[in-house]
């Protein structure tokens, strides 16, 4: 990706990219192709000195083992297990209260389970939080952010707290900008955004990271437009090929449908079904599509 | 994004007007008030009397009890969770960041901003202290001083907290609240008048270092040693519990936090018990007015304070109605000195403003407590102006209530020549406040896009803009004081501003962001 996304990337970005990277600019003008090559071999030397490891997750990324956890006298999530393997997007659904928004929110290590035991990528979220929330990318149901920050900010700032380097920061803050439609807010105040773009912004912090990740997204589509909402598809679909672990928690059965490899349904605390598309159907008498399916174990399909 | 702040603040016109309203009106509120008040006297009495009622073992026992306060405030707070914010628990508490580091980074944004408040209001306040002919060297150490000693005892509650969540995770028998009794004997033990008389060393404990400095800084009950000694104990007494805080800082708060947001949307006690009904088929009025008035009353009453307000104006006014009509000997009024009847008046009237100012904070949030639901509000078919004048009524009703017991106590026990025909100018000034509650509160969606947040410069400006306005009309009324004019002078005054303010109210809905 780097060399055709630092092709891509504006003049001002090139030369704020030159000065992270200490590539001097002596002439008041120059080539845009020697400054990008300039660019590329230098990144590439940093690289091979960082010596970073290609990083794999193990199988299964996500291990849930009989997690429970109570809100007081309400149980919000009954002995559930829950694997989500690299290069799978699992599907996360259920009516309202059914305990999904709690999983992820447990998984991502906000809250604790009063029981069982979760694991990401290898690391048990609450003996080595650290190390497993290195690999965690989440957005909330409600999408919120530090309204005072600029996005361009906001994208360093989550640069820096992962230690991505700030050259890969830019490089990949610019590609995903692009993606997203993002550019043209790049320097607005977050707290002036739309919710729509205040799901890209969300959304792009997480990419400036290197993948795999471990994604934990509640309800991703949110607000998207169209456009939007087909680049994170597919962009999903990109990182699942490259090994990511993707849990999904929506409502909007037909991104459902067409986006994840499996399902895990859940009512009222519990598991009530799971497996792929096909499995569930092959289980169900009456069902035809995902929607029936859910309809039918979450309190029958309405005449 | 604290300096972010800055810039908008200083690239923003709306904010930077109010922000200017805000410090130049505290001067001239200031500059008022020192010139119809000679503090001077005051303060030196005030040294005088201290040191007739008071001895120094009561003084460091004193500061031992705000120690105390603040522990057991903190045992059943949220400790360090209360520094998190929803977007934190979006972007922070996912992240592979430590407690502690986000714990010192919010910590340390917030001293940032307290200096900032600090220097703002001594320039602001500056009047009254060359009023008082007090030297500002030792304002300066004793306002610092006393904002590290609450800092530390700020600490000591996120510490307690520590320990009631850590004893949580292990019982949940009742008993384990022993544990706050234990911490207020050993926040006490040390300010016992026998360890502060006998030993520097007792001045580890930073109360008694922070009475230490509060003596020796305003002379009342001083050894004469000077302020430094207490404010290296004080300043170490910072240090150390800052970093024992951090340090302690785990994924548990966490937790605390996502526990106490979760509270906030699930319905309280309180609101099980203060139902009601608002049942808008059964009302008699069929005005935009009254129901918004009707929602605001019930879906107030459903808070866990309001009920309490209600509880305070009805046991409060029957008391202070047994107080005047009854007048118990062992409940004295105040006996004000003859040196000070000068400056009596002027007090009496600052004292009202002020309790009034206080009660009318209810106006400002009429708009705050509405939330996001602000925006369906406005998009309902109803006129701006019925908005604004439905909360305008129900809180002049709410706020002329509250003012009662208040005013019915200053009427008692500070007693001064005329003080029947001075309370009565509480009337107006609980008009104009709400009316500029209201305003203020309007401007709020204007300001922000979360309207769940009221912003510093508003906030700010509520107390100042009222105490001008308060200031101003005391003036008008002394000066017109024997004239007939003051029959036409008084109302008009009222009714253009109050109306001047609805006005503003209705503009300010008319340009939400």
């Amino acid at each position: 990706m780097e060399l055709s996304a630092i092709q891509k990337m504006t003049d001002d970005e090139l030369v704020r990219l030159a000065r992270v990277l200490k590539v001097p600019i002596a002439s008041r003008t120059v080539k845009r192709s020697w400054l990008v090559e300039e660019l590329s071999n230098t990144m590439e030397e940093r690289k091979e000195k960082r010596a970073d490891k290609p990083k794999k997750l193990p199988n299964p990324a996500v291990d849930i083992k009989g997690m429970s956890k109570r809100f007081g006298k309400t149980l919000a999530v009954d002995k559930l297990d829950l694997k989500v393997s690299p290069g799978e997007i699992v599907g996360l659904v259920g009516p309202n209260g059914a305990g999904k928004t709690t999983t992820l929110r447990v998984m991502t290590g906000i809250i604790k389970p009063n029981g069982g035991e979760v694991s990401v990528g290898g690391h048990d979220i609450q003996k080595s939080p650290i190390q497993a929330k290195d690999l965690i990318g989440y957005i909330p149901e409600k999408p919120t952010c530090y309204p005072s920050l600029t996005v361009r900010e906001y994208l360093m700032f989550m640069g820096r707290i992962y230690d991505v380097p700030n050259e890969e920061t830019l490089v990949r803050m610019s590609h995903y900008l692009d993606m997203f439609q993002l550019r043209v807010h790049l320097d607005d105040y977050i707290g002036t955004l739309s919710k729509g773009n205040l799901q890209r912004t969300l959304l792009v912090g997480i990419f400036v990271r290197e993948p795999p990740f471990v994604l934990a997204f509640d309800e991703p589509i949110y607000g998207l437009d169209p456009r939007g909402a087909w680049s994170l598809k597919a962009h999903l679909h990109d990182l699942k090929k490259e090994g990511s672990a993707i849990l999904v928690s929506t409502h909007i059965l037909e991104v459902a449908e067409r986006l994840c490899d499996r399902f895990v349904i859940m009512n009222d605390a519990k598991v009530v079904g799971r497996g792929t598309l096909k499995e569930l159907l092959n289980e169900s008498t009456r069902a035809t599509n995902l929607e029936e399916v859910f309809l039918e174990l979450t309190g029958g399909i309405p005449e | 994004m604290l300096w972010n702040q800055f810039k908008r603040t200083i690239r923003t016109p709306s904010m930077l007007m109010f922000y200017g309203i805000t410090i130049i009106g505290v001067y001239f509120v200031s500059v008022i008030i020192s010139t119809v008040l000679s503090f001077g006297p005051v303060v030196f009495l005030l040294g005088v009397l201290v040191e007739d009622v008071l001895d120094r073992g009561t003084v460091f026992t004193a500061m031992g009890v705000l120690t105390l306060s603040s522990i057991v405030g903190g045992y059943f707070g949220l400790g360090p969770a209360a520094v998190l914010t929803e977007n934190d628990e979006s972007i922070i508490l996912g992240a592979p960041i430590k407690p502690y580091q986000l714990f010192m980074s919010r910590y340390v944004r917030r001293l940032v901003r307290k200096i900032v408040f600090i220097f703002a209001g001594l320039v602001a306040i500056f009047p009254i202290v060359s009023s008082a002919n007090i030297l500002f060297m030792p304002l300066f150490t004793l306002l610092i001083t006393t904002i590290i000693f609450f800092e530390v005892n700020y600490f000591l509650g996120g510490i307690a907290s520590y320990f009631k969540v850590k004893l949580q995770q292990r019982t949940n028998n009742p008993i384990r609240h022993l544990l706050v009794v234990l911490l207020v004997v050993l926040a006490l033990l040390p300010t016992i008048p026998s360890v502060t008389s006998s030993s520097v060393e007792s001045m580890l404990v930073p109360s008694n270092a922070f009475a230490y400095i509060v003596t020796e800084v305003t002379g009342i009950l001083s050894w004469g040693y000077g302020p430094l000694v207490g404010l290296q104990f004080l300043a170490l007494g910072f240090l150390i519990s800052f970093l024992f805080l951090s340090a302690l800082c785990d994924f548990d708060y966490y937790e605390v936090f996502a526990t106490a947001a979760g509270r906030e949307k699930v319905e309280g006690r309180f609101s099980k018990i203060v139902r009601g009904q608002v049942d808008f088929t059964e009302t008699r009025f069929s005005d935009p007015m009254s129901w918004i008035m009707l929602k605001d009353f019930w879906s107030r009453m459903r808070s866990p304070l309001q009920i309490w307000k209600y509880v305070y104006v009805v046991f409060g006014t029957i008391f202070v109605v047994y107080l005047n009509l009854v007048r118990p000997a062992n409940l004295a009024p105040m006996q004000i000195p003859p040196e000070l009847s000068s400056t009596a008046i002027p007090a009496f009237l600052l004292i009202v403003l002020l309790m009034i100012q206080l009660s009318s904070v209810t106006s400002l949030l009429s708009f705050v407590d509405e939330q996001d639901n602000i925006y369906l509000l406005k998009a309902s078919p109803f006129k701006p102006i019925d908005i604004i004048l439905a909360k305008y009524m129900l809180s002049l009703m709410e706020v002329g209530l509250s003012s009662i017991p208040i005013l019915g106590f200053i009427a008692y026990f500070f007693r001064v020549q005329g003080f029947g025909a001075l309370l009565t100018l509480a009337a107006p000034l609980v008009l104009i406040f709400t009316a500029s509650g209201i305003a203020i509160g309007a401007f709020v969606p204007v300001f922000t896009n979360d309207p769940r947040i009221l912003p510093v410069p508003l906030a700010f400006s509520f107390p100042v803009v009222n105490l001008t306005l308060g200031a101003v009309l005391i003036a008008l009324v002394a000066a017109l004081a024997h004239e007939l004019l003051i029959l036409v002078a008084l109302p008009f005054y009222v009714l253009a501003i109050v109306f001047l303010f609805l006005e503003a109210g209705v503009h300010a809905m008319n340009s939400f962001r």
